[in-house]
This record gives C-alpha cells, sequence and structure tokens, in this order.
C-alpha cells in the first residue's frame, strides 16, 4: 500500500520535476509560479547615475546600468536632464522622501519587501514606506486614461518564468535616478524579473517615453536577497523627519 | 490630475468637512461616515470560516471601522469639543451615541495620570487654534496616523501571506510578523511600531511595542509613550462580515492602570458602493466582466494632500 502511494506521489511530482530541471531551482508559489516573496535590494550604483559616470562628490563612480551605456533623450530633454544635473542636489523628489517611482524604487539603496499572491505581488518599499501592486490576474490597465500615479499601474503576466509587467499612468514627478534622468507622463515601462538562482534576481526595465526619449531604452540591475538572520523592513517615513521635532511625546515630572 | 489634487487641497483646507474626503474624489452628498451606535461583542473562539493554505483564517479584503472618525476617542460621535463651525445635526443625547472606544475601565476614560491629563487637555483646547506647531494633528501632515488611530481613519485593506499579515491603511502601512523572530531593538521607534502576531482561532493577537507615540489617538488629543505595549487582538465573526479591534494599552508612565479599547469594524465587498472614506477602491479592468474591487496607491505629501484645521502644505 505504501509503496503504491509513493508511486502515485511520484507520477504526480515527475512533470513538475523535469519542467524545473532545465532552470535553476528556485522557490514557486503551490500554482507553480516562481515566487519573489522576500526582501531584496540591489548593490549597483544605479541609484547614483544610470549613466556610466566617474566618481564625484555625491556619487560613487559606476559603469552604468544602460545597454549602449547612453540614454537616447531627444535634443529639448537633454537640455533638461543637463538643468537637472545642475540642480540635482535642490531639485531631486528624494530629497523631499517622495516615493521615488518606478523603475527608481527597484534600485535605490534600501530593501524593499515582495509579498505575493496569485493575484498580485505587493511590493513595500522602506523608503517611505510606498506601496506598489503589480497585478497577475489577468487585468487590464484602467480603462479611465488620466490616473498619474508616483508609481505607474502595473499590470503582470508570465512568459515561463519571467514575470513581464506593463506598467503605465505615471505623474511625471518623479526622476529615475538623483542624477537628474526623468520622464514624462508619457512614460511606458516594461519590466522583466527573472529569478538567476534563489537568492538573486535578474531585474530588466525598457523604458519608453516619446516625449522624452528617441527611442526606448533598457536598463537592468541584479537583485539580491537579504538572507541576514531575522532581516525585516525598518519603515522609513522619512518625509515625517521635517516635522517630527515638533512632536515630542509629552512626559511626566 | 496633480492639479485638481491640489485645488481639492486647498479646498480641504478651507473646509473641514471635505477634509474627510483627503486623497480621493468627494463622495456626493458628504462623505457618509458610518454611524452605528452599537458595538456588538464577538467571542474569542473557533474559526470555522474558510482558511488560507498556510493554515490562517482567510480575512483578506478590505475593512473599516463601523462607528465614526477619529474626531473624539472617547465620545467617538460626539465630534470635536470647542469646534467653532457649527454641527451638521443637533447634538444628542449621550446615550443615543455609540459608546466610548474605551471598553475598559467601565466609566469608559482613558485612566491618565493627572499631568498625562493636563497634556491631553491642552492638546484639546488648542486643536482648533493651533497657535504652536505641536497642536497641529500630525495626520494632517501626511503622517502615518499609527497604532491604533489608524483603525478608526478611512477603509483599509488586509492582505495575509505565509508568516505575514499586511495592512495598508489610508496613512502608512503594517506588516505584521507571524514567524516568531524577535522585537526591533528597543531605541528604534516607529510611527506604526513593531508588530508580533499570532492566530488563535478566530483571533489575531498582536504583540505591539517601538511606538514612536506621536501620533495622537484622536483630534481629543489622547497619547500614551515611547515605552507603551499594546496587545491587540483582532476578534473575527465567524460569519466572515464583522471582526472587533480589541487592544490593551499598558504604560505605567502615562497611565494608573491598563486600559482597554474597542473598536468595530465591519467588511466592504464589490456588494458595496465606493464611498471615497470606508471603501476607497476601484472596479478592476477585467476581460471577462466579474466584479474585482482593487486598490490604488495612496499618496499623501507628494499630492499636497494635508488637509484640515490649518495643516502645512508645504513642511
Amino acid at each position: 500500500m505504501r509503496a503504491i502511494q509513493f508511486l502515485a506521489a511520484l507520477a504526480v511530482s515527475l512533470p513538475m520535476a523535469f519542467a524545473q530541471a532545465a532552470g535553476p531551482k528556485i522557490p514557486r508559489l503551490a500554482n507553480g509560479k516562481p515566487d519573489f516573496s522576500g526582501i531584496w535590494q540591489t548593490t549597483s550604483a544605479a541609484e547614483y547615475d544610470l549613466e556610466p559616470h566617474s566618481g564625484r562628490a555625491d556619487a560613487p563612480p559606476g559603469a552604468g546600468v544602460v545597454a549602449g551605456n547612453v540614454i537616447p533623450y531627444l535634443p529639448e530633454a537633454l537640455e533638461q536632464r543637463k538643468k537637472n544635473f545642475a540642480a540635482r542636489g535642490e531639485l531631486d523628489p528624494r530629497l523631499k522622501c517622495w516615493t521615488l517611482g518606478t523603475p527608481r524604487g527597484i534600485y535605490y539603496p534600501e530593501p524593499f519587501q515582495i509579498f505575493q499572491r496569485d493575484r498580485d505581488l505587493t511590493v513595500v518599499f522602506q523608503f517611505g514606506q510606498s506601496v506598489r501592486t503589480i497585478h497577475t490576474n489577468g487585468t487590464l490597465h484602467p480603462q479611465v486614461t488620466d490616473n498619474e500615479f508616483w508609481l505607474g499601474d502595473s499590470r503582470g503576466h508570465w512568459e515561463g518564468d519571467t514575470l513581464v509587467v506593463d506598467v503605465r499612468d505615471f505623474t511625471e514627478e518623479t526622476w529615475l535616478d538623483r542624477s537628474g534622468n526623468f520622464h514624462s507622463t508619457q512614460l511606458h515601462v516594461v519590466e522583466r524579473w527573472k529569478f538567476l538562482d534563489e537568492n538573486t534576481i535578474d531585474y530588466q526595465a525598457t523604458i519608453e517615453d516619446p516625449k522624452v526619449f528617441s527611442r526606448p531604452w533598457t536598463l537592468g540591475v541584479i537583485l539580491h536577497r537579504h538572507r541576514e538572520k531575522n532581516f525585516q523592513l525598518i519603515e522609513n517615513y522619512c518625509f515625517t523627519l521635517g516635522y517630527d521635532k515638533y512632536y515630542p511625546v509629552p512626559k511626566g515630572e | 490630475m496633480t492639479t485638481m489634487l491640489r485645488s481639492f487641497a486647498l479646498l480641504a483646507l478651507i473646509s473641514t468637512p471635505l477634509a474627510y474626503a483627503q486623497q480621493s474624489a468627494p463622495a456626493v452628498g458628504g462623505a457618509g461616515i458610518q454611524r452605528e451606535t452599537k458595538i456588538v461583542p464577538i467571542a474569542s473562539g473557533r474559526w470555522t470560516g474558510p482558511r488560507l493554505p498556510d493554515g490562517q483564517p482567510d480575512v483578506q479584503g478590505h475593512w473599516s471601522n463601523t462607528i465614526a472618525n477619529h474626531n473624539n476617542w472617547t465620545d467617538p460621535q460626539g465630534g470635536i469639543p470647542g469646534d467653532p463651525s457649527p454641527r451638521a445635526r443637533p447634538l444628542g443625547p449621550r446615550d443615543q451615541r455609540a459608546p466610548s472606544r474605551v471598553s475598559d475601565p467601565p466609566d469608559g476614560e482613558l485612566p491618565f495620570q493627572p499631568w498625562a491629563r493636563t497634556q491631553q487637555q491642552e492638546f484639546l483646547e488648542y486643536f482648533h487654534n493651533p497657535v504652536k506647531e505641536q497642536y497641529i494633528e500630525p495626520l494632517a501632515r501626511c503622517a502615518p496616523a499609527g497604532v491604533p488611530k489608524s483603525f478608526t481613519w478611512h477603509g483599509y485593506e488586509i492582505r495575509q501571506y505565509p508568516n505575514y499579515v499586511l495592512i495598508l491603511f489610508n496613512s502608512g502601512t503594517r506588516i505584521i510578523h507571524l514567524d516568531g523572530k524577535p522585537h526591533l531593538p528597543d531605541g528604534i521607534k516607529l510611527w506604526n511600531a513593531d508588530s508580533r502576531g499570532r492566530w488563535e482561532g478566530n483571533t489575531l493577537i498582536v504583540d505591539v511595542t517601538n511606538n514612536n507615540a506621536k501620533a495622537r489617538l484622536a483630534r481629543t488629543g489622547e497619547f500614551f509613550s515611547e515605552n507603551a505595549r499594546i496587545e491587540e487582538r483582532y476578534v473575527f465573526d465567524n460569519n466572515g462580515q464583522r471582526y472587533n479591534y480589541v487592544a490593551t494599552i499598558t504604560d505605567p508612565a502615562v497611565f494608573t492602570r491598563p486600559w482597554t479599547t474597542t473598536i468595530p469594524a465591519r467588511r466592504y465587498s464589490e456588494k458595496d458602493t465606493p464611498d471615497g472614506w470606508h471603501f476607497e477602491t476601484a472596479l478592476a479592468n477585467t476581460t471577462d466582466g466579474r466584479p474585482l474591487t482593487e486598490r490604488y496607491e495612496r499618496i499623501c505629501v507628494e499630492n499636497n494632500g494635508p488637509f484640515g484645521n490649518v495643516a502645512v502644505l508645504s513642511k
């Protein structure tokens, strides 16, 4: 009897085992999809400047994360980017702790956590404690077209073990990094999330914005799983720091 | 959209009632805050409702409190004492309004030490005339409403995962850890504190520490200190439609004894109409026509969302 149960179990599990044999061993949900649950962070210098740059007072050097090295700005937009760069110490929205946007939140040097269900992935960013939902239930972008979300509207689908996310409906208020790379409300991001191994994600984002760029371009970073014992996000509502001092907790004699 | 939101925020500044509808389109005819007058007890016990694959009772979805908002902790439907703006409806006898959110002591009052009562009264006294920055409620500046005030402020969504319960509030997010890891070190103080939970039958029990204690409980100014320990019990009715939030606050520095608060809540679903306050959702764009509720991002300070009672827009 036990032998029969064993064989039956083997028969059920074998197809899954073969399906996974081709790629790395990765965590999966019960439905077989890759399970990106966990706390992630890049070690890249993408946040400082997406393009190749030497070290400077406010940035460590970086080889860049843009395919082909150069972001293909339209001429007028390139002028704006130069102005942004010159004033980055004052104008970067991050300095106010404003929601970083997509994809910047992904490669900002603070951890973020993914919580995953069949119907969606919830991304909680430690910085500002922003919350982004990536829907994976077959729903489409809202029919309303004038939404201007700080994190965009994210609709994902699976291509094999790759999560492909279409992100639209953006505000123009966010920057792509702290060097002043920017976009308009026409920003359209297509993300590709794929495990390299169980603790490493290959993250790529193709950026399209006909008002700012002459053609779509792609950036890529690697995300590492936080494996420190008892590691957790520590809320960072840094936008409260400006008025925090007005709220000392009352104390008795 | 941004311009519209800014205009709306400005409008909210000069019109207190509209402030309820922060960050969302104002509902026709006002925000329609729920005003049930009874809190029905729910007993802790077995859970007979649906479960998630990891064994947790499945309480995912949209919830909101049933008796009022954050105006007044101990007389939830009594308005803010000293409010100079005229009441929309006359204030009837006390026993015709919902009871105090303080369920123990039986008199419905927080057992403040005398100095702490004075501090609470001072905040309330200046609430309508905040001559100092400290009298502006932090929530009006987009700070998280914190524990436990968040449960009286707009509807919220509960999402569940193995080892976690996630609560997405209108203002702030809580990650409740169910995996038994230790609390953060004492020196870390947070708007939404640090939460460790476990399920017992129909009840989620959460130990809350590391509270920065800046949020105040209500516009009436109630508070506790950074060393407060809060034991929360989320007691879910097996019909899946109601739960009571029952929290005991222990803080010898501020109170003469531990006290307990009870906040009733009900579920909102596709059967309900979004109302811009309790149920701030949208219907998903589905391909098969099935109704499916989803939640858009909550952004406050970036959208110039501070509101009400002389809030400061730029700080």
